[in-house]
């Protein structure tokens, strides 16, 4: 569904991903691991269109993509859950849900959308009224996920899911990727940590300094502690 | 140890802190040069048919420019929006006006008092905005009548003297006083964007919340720019006044903001030379123009517009490319003048 | 009640509703795209010019000329986005480009005018002419229009924000411009549209202010200084301060000048801003950088 070619990324004056060959068929989660500054978030930024790439290519279903504007690539079916959260922080929680829904479906599917997400996090409905701001790191997460569900998505790309998060958060948040995952949505998750994401991912990606180093089905790869730990740390 | 260091430093030096340079020093043969061609020029002048008014354009130039550099100081290199630049030149020319008109000072020593007022002014409101300028129209046109001259300005102050000297002879002496005045904003300007304050200005400019983390005390670089901006500007108003024998409520009427804002734009927002460069051009271009009548006024919008959203940097620096690439005998260190192209704070960042 | 009280509280209320229409164009544009428009005025000049032409040279009603100036306004907004706002968006040095813009802009527009037309005062009819009197003070029911209008408009704004989803969208983008293209909300169309939606208010300003003004290629300049006094004064950004500043600052001009005669009006506001700056600096409901739609 979604296939990456030759990808060459950065920013003013130093080049992050020197060639990334990448690709996420339909139903499938994919994971790219790697540690912290190595580019995962400029590949999921370059992909989404947040950052324009200096070469390769970028295909959902076989459509040419690279030039789009993330706007478009959004709308597209290519819906990115990006680091930091970025909230809208003077919007109530129901509102940034509702904006998750901005392009293609009218009020009464909107709420019934939010009707589901509501479902996966109850939570978000008891502070339907709340500004954004005012959550906490863990609550950030789960709108930012959430907002992401909203929206009619072919692939989810999620940066960092656990990204400073406590640890009982952070099973939470997995807990609901998982639920998300079973729905049959397709996932690429950027992670530095290979035990979170063992259950989510059908193939493995291992990304270094800007280069794709391994690639191989989860549970060969995952399961390769001296591999992981080489890379990793 | 210590030499081993310090040599290293000295290496790594030119790559590091050039575009910080507070110690570049301009070529003395350029400053030699530019002052000598400045003291010929009017004895040169004077013998053509034009020459008379040729100088009194330099004179025009002299003033504007150190208004335009005042200005680009605090809004191209201070990143703050300040209208009040023309507020301030009345300021100081209606203090000069008003000792030499209603207390019968000398012109020489009363514009001496006028950057003085005129940064007093700055300071008190602390705030020169267009809220300023209002205030200081509405005082000039209602405030009592020894300064509001009933309404219209002061009309009839003495002008500057030299002596018995009259005709061209007087023409070049005001213009040596206007020479020397521009010559002495531009050289303390210059020495202001060149010093650790000017890097710091900068730095608030682009980066307001990592500066003031690095212990730049944003209160007091910026106190202190508005001083020397208001007080080269009042000095001008000061001699404009006794150059043209009084000073009207016209001055603050709206192109008169525009024809500066035009010289900073077209030369070169946040550079030193763009605002001079950009005086000679609005100067010059308006004695051609003023033909048009408002199709003068249309074009000069419409240049300001498209230069400000398709070269947001002026000419100054197509000028310095020039330099560099023809004239100088090696390549020039980075400048220090920030383009408005440099990042700036986003909230996002918070 | 004395004459002069229903007179410094009608001119205050008129004074305040014309400061508000002004300022919530303003403020808007402001919030949502982070562009000081100082061709505000210059938009409300072209609004006025074109609803003079319908009424004068087509000898329109000038219930046909108030759309057509209306939409000619928001076009020409619009078009200004396109040449002069679009090609810097998302680029450093943003704010000072498209400051000095609009300047260039608002020049340009007297200039035309002037040429196009003349610099000599037009006269635009009112919609509803008439007057009574309430304490031997004369209430024009174009006044009464204009403050209907005003506060509808806030009311009309305040729920598109709020309530619609490209109004949701706006806040959006002021808020958190990556996040928003992220949720497929196009970003240059949305700031296209908020110029637009400020032009036709700067129009609709134009058309009903003129009678009272009378129109010049100049009249748009004080009313947008006015705008941009009680915008900063509210809070840059804020709409909700857009209004409350609008009428504060028009009732105290309004009563000052009432009181203490014209001479002191414009001092007393610009006294009145000088001390406020100086307790709040961000102004009434302004809280900073972070403070957006």
């Amino acid at each position: 569904m979604l296939e990456v070619k030759g990808l060459v990324a950065g920013y003013a004056g130093s080049e992050v991903l020197h060639g990334i060959d990448l690709e996420v068929n339909e139903g499938e989660g994919v994971i790219v691991l790697g540690p912290n500054g190595h580019g995962k978030s400029t590949l999921l930024r370059a992909v989404t269109g947040l950052l324009s790439p200096r070469a390769g290519q970028v295909l959902l279903d076989g459509k040419d993509i690279t030039r789009w504007r993330a706007d478009a690539i959004a709308a597209a079916g290519l819906v990115h859950i990006p680091q930091g959260d970025l909230l809208f922080p003077e919007m109530t929680v129901t509102e940034n849900l509702l904006m998750g829904a901005y392009h293609g479906p009218t009020w009464s599917e909107r709420s019934a959308r939010l009707g589901r997400v509501y479902e996966l996090f109850p939570w978000l409905k008891e502070r339907g009224g709340q500004l954004a701001r005012t959550l906490s790191g863990g609550e950030r997460r789960m709108l930012a996920l959430g907002r992401g569900l909203m929206s009619k998505a072919k692939l989810l790309l999620i940066d960092e899911p656990s990204l400073g998060l406590a640890p009982i958060t952070t099973q939470q948040i997995y807990a609901s990727i998982h639920k998300v995952k079973e729905s049959g949505l397709s996932l690429l998750i950027a992670d530095e940590n290979a035990n979170h994401v063992a259950g989510l991912a059908d193939r493995v990606y291992l990304l270094e300094t800007g280069s794709l180093v391994r690639q191989g089905p989860a549970d060969e790869l995952l399961r390769d502690k001296a591999l992981l730990e080489s890379y990793l740390g | 140890m210590s030499a081993q260091a310090a040599g290293a430093v000295g290496v790594s030096r030119p790559q590091l802190d050039q575009a910080a340079a507070p110690w570049r020093r301009p070529s003395i043969w350029a400053i030699g040069g530019g002052l000598a061609a400045g003291i010929v020029l009017p004895l040169l002048l004077v013998r053509i048919d034009i020459g008379t008014y040729l100088i009194t354009l330099l004179i025009l130039f002299f003033v504007q420019a150190v208004v335009a550099q005042s200005w680009n100081l605090i809004m191209g290199y201070g990143g703050i929006y300040s209208f009040a630049q023309v507020a301030l030149f009345a300021v100081g020319g209606w203090t000069s006006g008003v000792l030499v008109h209603s207390l019968g000072w000398n012109p020489f020593l009363a514009i001496l008092i006028s950057p003085l007022v005129a940064v007093v002014a700055a300071l008190g409101t602390g705030l020169p905005t267009l809220a300023f300028h209002e205030l200081a129209r509405v005082f000039a046109v209602t405030g009592p009548r020894f300064i509001s001259g009933g309404g219209y300005g002061l009309v009839t102050v003495q002008t500057f003297q030299f002596g018995d000297a009259i005709g061209d002879q007087r023409t070049i002496y005001l213009y040596y006083l206007a020479g020397l005045i521009f010559a002495i904003a531009t050289f303390v300007i210059w020495r202001v964007i060149h010093s650790p304050l000017g890097v710091a200005m900068t730095a608030l400019r682009d980066s307001e919340t990592y500066a003031v983390s690095r212990g730049i005390n944003q209160f007091r670089v910026r106190l202190v720019l508005f001083a020397i901006s208001a007080f080269f500007t009042g000095l001008a108003g000061g001699y404009s006044t006794h150059y043209n024998g009084g000073i009207s409520t016209t001055i603050f009427d709206f192109p008169r903001i525009i024809d500066l804002l035009a010289m900073i734009v077209i030369g070169g927002w946040g550079t030193f030379g763009g605002p001079i460069l950009g005086a000679g051009i609005v100067i010059g271009l308006n004695q051609y123009l003023v033909a048009l009548g408002d199709y003068q006024t249309l074009i000069l919008g419409l240049a300001l517009a498209g230069i400000a959203v398709f070269a947001p940097q002026g000419l100054w620096p197509l000028i310095r490319r020039l330099y560099e690439n023809y004239l100088a005998p090696e390549p020039l260190a980075p400048a220090v003048e920030v383009s408005p192209a440099a990042p700036r704070d986003t909230t996002e960042e918070l | 009640m004395s004459t002069q009280f229903v007179q410094a509280v009608w001119g205050g209320i008129l004074f305040g509703s014309v400061y508000g229409l002004m300022a919530l164009g303003l403020t808007l544009v402001w919030g949502a795209v982070r562009l000081l428009n100082l061709a505000h005025g210059a938009i409300f000049v072209v609004g006025s010019y074109v609803a003079f032409f319908v009424v004068s040279k087509l000898n329109l009603p000038i219930l046909v000329a108030l759309p057509i100036g209306v939409l000619a306004a928001a076009a020409f907004a619009y078009l200004m986005h396109l040449i002069f706002i679009r090609p810097v968006i998302g680029k450093p040095g943003f704010d000072n480009s498209t400051l000095i813009a609009t300047v260039g802009i608002s020049i340009a527009v007297s200039a035309a005018a002037i040429l196009i037309f003349n610099p000599e005062y037009k006269v635009i009819p009112p919609i509803i002419s008439g007057n009574f009197t309430l304490s031997d003070v004369q209430i024009t029911k174009q006044g009464l229009l204009v403050i209907g209008t005003s506060l509808a408009l806030f009311a009309l704004v305040y729920l598109f924000l709020t309530y619609t989803r490209r109004g949701m969208a706006i806040r959006a983008v002021s808020q958190q411009q990556e996040a928003a293209s992220l949720m497929a909300i196009p970003v240059v169309r949305t700031y296209g549209m908020v110029i637009a939606i400020s032009g036709a208010l700067a129009g609709l300003a134009g058309v009903l202010l003129s009678p009272f003004f009378f129109l010049n290629p100049n009249s748009g300049f004080n009313p947008m200084i006015q705008a941009l006094i009680v915008t900063i004064f509210g809070g840059l950004g804020s709409v909700r301060g857009a209004l409350v500043a609008g009428f504060v600052l028009g009732i105290f001009e309004s009563f000052v000048e009432v009181y203490y005669g014209v001479a002191w009006a414009q001092p007393g506001v610009f006294l009145l801003i000088i001390l406020m700056l100086i307790v709040r600096p961000n102004g009434l409901f302004g809280i900073g950088e972070v403070r957006r739609l």
